[in-house]
């Protein structure tokens, strides 16, 4: 806001005589500046109860990424999203007595669409860290996964270090970059705007390596077919990620309820039942159990 | 809501991401319009060439790249030609920075179907009988719009050739689908490094905005030394 009034003001001071046509042509063109400006900076609008807010409007609308099985993916035969934040994002919605209502985003989009109102929770694989944390909040962790590299075997890579000087690819907006950049200081990273053209572009020997989610990583792998003899997931991991649902700033009634509902999950086994059947032994991705429990908001 | 950090944009990392996707935008926008003109030339005369199978294969040539979109330009010259090349040959593309001439490839040819068009517009501008003039004096066709036509045809295309110049300075900037680290590609890396989206974002609004100006600004210059000169 505070840019807005500034540049405002700055035109206004400078008002030029009618005749003068050059130095209006400069304040045209500063208001323009100043109206670009306004717009980005336009972020949210104070409400003033989120959580009753979506009870009037009767739905809550989530953010997922619907491109990212098994957490949230088009089903190929309802043509429905399905997935296990999905999942978790229906039984919020139940408890508080609406109706959920999934809007497709991309990586990069997932904080501006939550801060700018467009959805009221994001359930996205979004990574809880530390910078984020002055952007939005986030609920309980639900889900904690490491960040791997997949490589092709003909490149005789064996670990992450020997990804030195190489180009590597991944995503957009997410933290995989940032991730691969510490492992690997010289490393060469391309970054595109969904997780399926990195991978292609890992196909396609466009880079040596493709950063992501181990549990993206195994599951990208296991829709090869037989050539995923040809790829290899290197040992090390880049990072732990916890996962949790992003909320917006200061919404403390409906961060409660997201929290109580997933602490009840836990609770009652629903969250384990969940988890195992997107992630356990029948799917492709093969977990035996889960590693990790829905119990804590703290990173 | 931070307020405006004006420091990042003057020195330090995110600094130095900027102005690297500022150089990256420039480079890539020289060079495709330093193809891309010549080019268009040659696709106009093409159009208005007196053999028919010339005039049809300019015609293609236009309407099958100026009726898709510039992003499927970009997705298949990255994604889809490179992919019929032997395999000795990619590797050896693929080893160099192959998003950056993919967006080259991609945005020369997008621009060239709209400039050829510019300019064929242009040269219909001049009377046909200075065409034919020429002929009657014995040039060829060749010669006749090279010494005759087009040094009239051009000076008078130089308005709607700045539009389409600037539209391809603006349009480098889709080429962040493929990974070509030009200003949009770095903009969005700071704002998920650091959530300076304000700043990152004037700073590229500033950008395109001064490039573009700058343009506007060579354009007025020919049109005032080389002024439209025809009967």
């Amino acid at each position: 806001m505070r840019i807005r009034r500034f540049a405002a003001s700055r035109a206004a001071r400078n008002l030029p005589p009618l005749d003068n046509s050059r130095d209006a042509m400069k304040i045209k063109l500063r208001f323009l500046l100043a109206t670009v400006l306004a717009a980005t900076t336009f972020v949210s609008v104070a409400h003033a109860d989120q959580l009753a807010d979506i009870k009037k409007k009767g739905e809550i609308v989530v953010g997922v990424l619907g491109t990212d099985e098994p957490n949230s993916f088009v089903d190929p035969k309802t043509r429905e999203i399905v997935g296990y934040e999905v999942d978790l994002a229906n039984a919020i919605a139940r408890k508080i007595g609406v109706k959920a209502t999934f809007k497709q985003i991309a990586v990069a989009a997932r904080i501006p669409e939550l801060q700018q109102g467009r959805v009221d929770l994001l359930a996205a694989s979004l990574t809880h860290n530390k910078e984020r944390e002055s952007q939005i909040d986030f609920s309980l962790t639900t889900f904690v996964t490491g960040q791997k590299v997949i490589v092709k075997t003909s490149s005789g890579i064996a670990d992450v270090p020997q990804l030195a000087g190489k180009k590597v690819l991944t995503v957009k907006g997410g933290t995989q970059e940032e991730n691969v950049r510490k492992a690997v200081p010289s490393v060469e990273v391309v970054t595109f705007e969904t997780t399926q053209q990195a991978f292609q572009a890992l196909q396609q020997g466009k880079g040596a390596g493709y950063v992501n989610d181990e549990a993206t990583l195994v599951n990208d792998i296991a829709k090869l077919g037989p050539a995923k003899k040809d790829y290899r997931i290197l040992p090390t991991n880049l990072s732990t990620e916890p996962l949790a649902l992003g909320l917006r700033k200061n919404e403390p009634a409906l961060k409660k309820v997201v929290d109580d509902t997933l602490a009840e999950l836990e609770k009652s086994g629903e969250a384990d039942k969940i988890f195992l059947k997107w992630y356990g032994p029948t799917t492709k991705l093969q977990f035996d159990k889960r590693s990790f429990k829905i119990d804590s908001d703290k990173i | 809501m931070p307020g405006f950090d004006l420091q990042l944009l003057l020195h330090g990392q995110y600094h130095d991401w900027l102005l690297a996707g500022l150089l990256v935008s420039l480079k890539l926008a020289a060079l495709t319009i330093a193809c891309a003109l010549p080019l268009a030339v040659v696709i106009a005369l093409l159009r208005l060439s007196p053999w028919r199978p010339l005039q049809w294969l300019g015609a293609t040539y236009v309407e099958v790249i100026r009726n898709v979109p510039l992003i499927a330009h970009l997705l298949f010259w990255y994604f889809g030609a490179p992919e019929l090349l032997p395999d000795a040959v990619k590797e050896r593309l693929y080893a160099g920075s192959y998003e950056f001439v993919a967006a080259a490839i991609a945005l020369t040819l997008y621009a060239t179907a709209f400039m050829a068009e510019n300019i064929r517009s242009g040269i219909r501008a001049i009377p046909a009988v200075q065409l034919e003039a020429a002929r009657a004096l014995g040039l060829g066709f060749l010669l006749a719009m090279r010494r005759v036509v087009l040094p009239q045809a051009l000076r008078i295309t130089v308005p709607p050739l700045l539009s389409q110049v600037i539209i391809l300075w603006n349009d480098t900037s889709i080429a962040t689908v493929i990974g070509v680290g030009e200003m949009m590609y770095q903009a969005a890396r700071v704002e998920s490094a650091a959530f300076h989206s304000v700043e990152a974002f004037a700073f590229v609004t500033a950008a395109y905005l001064a490039g573009s100006l700058a343009l506007t600004a060579v354009a007025a210059w020919i049109h005032r030394r080389w002024p439209v000169r025809t009967l």
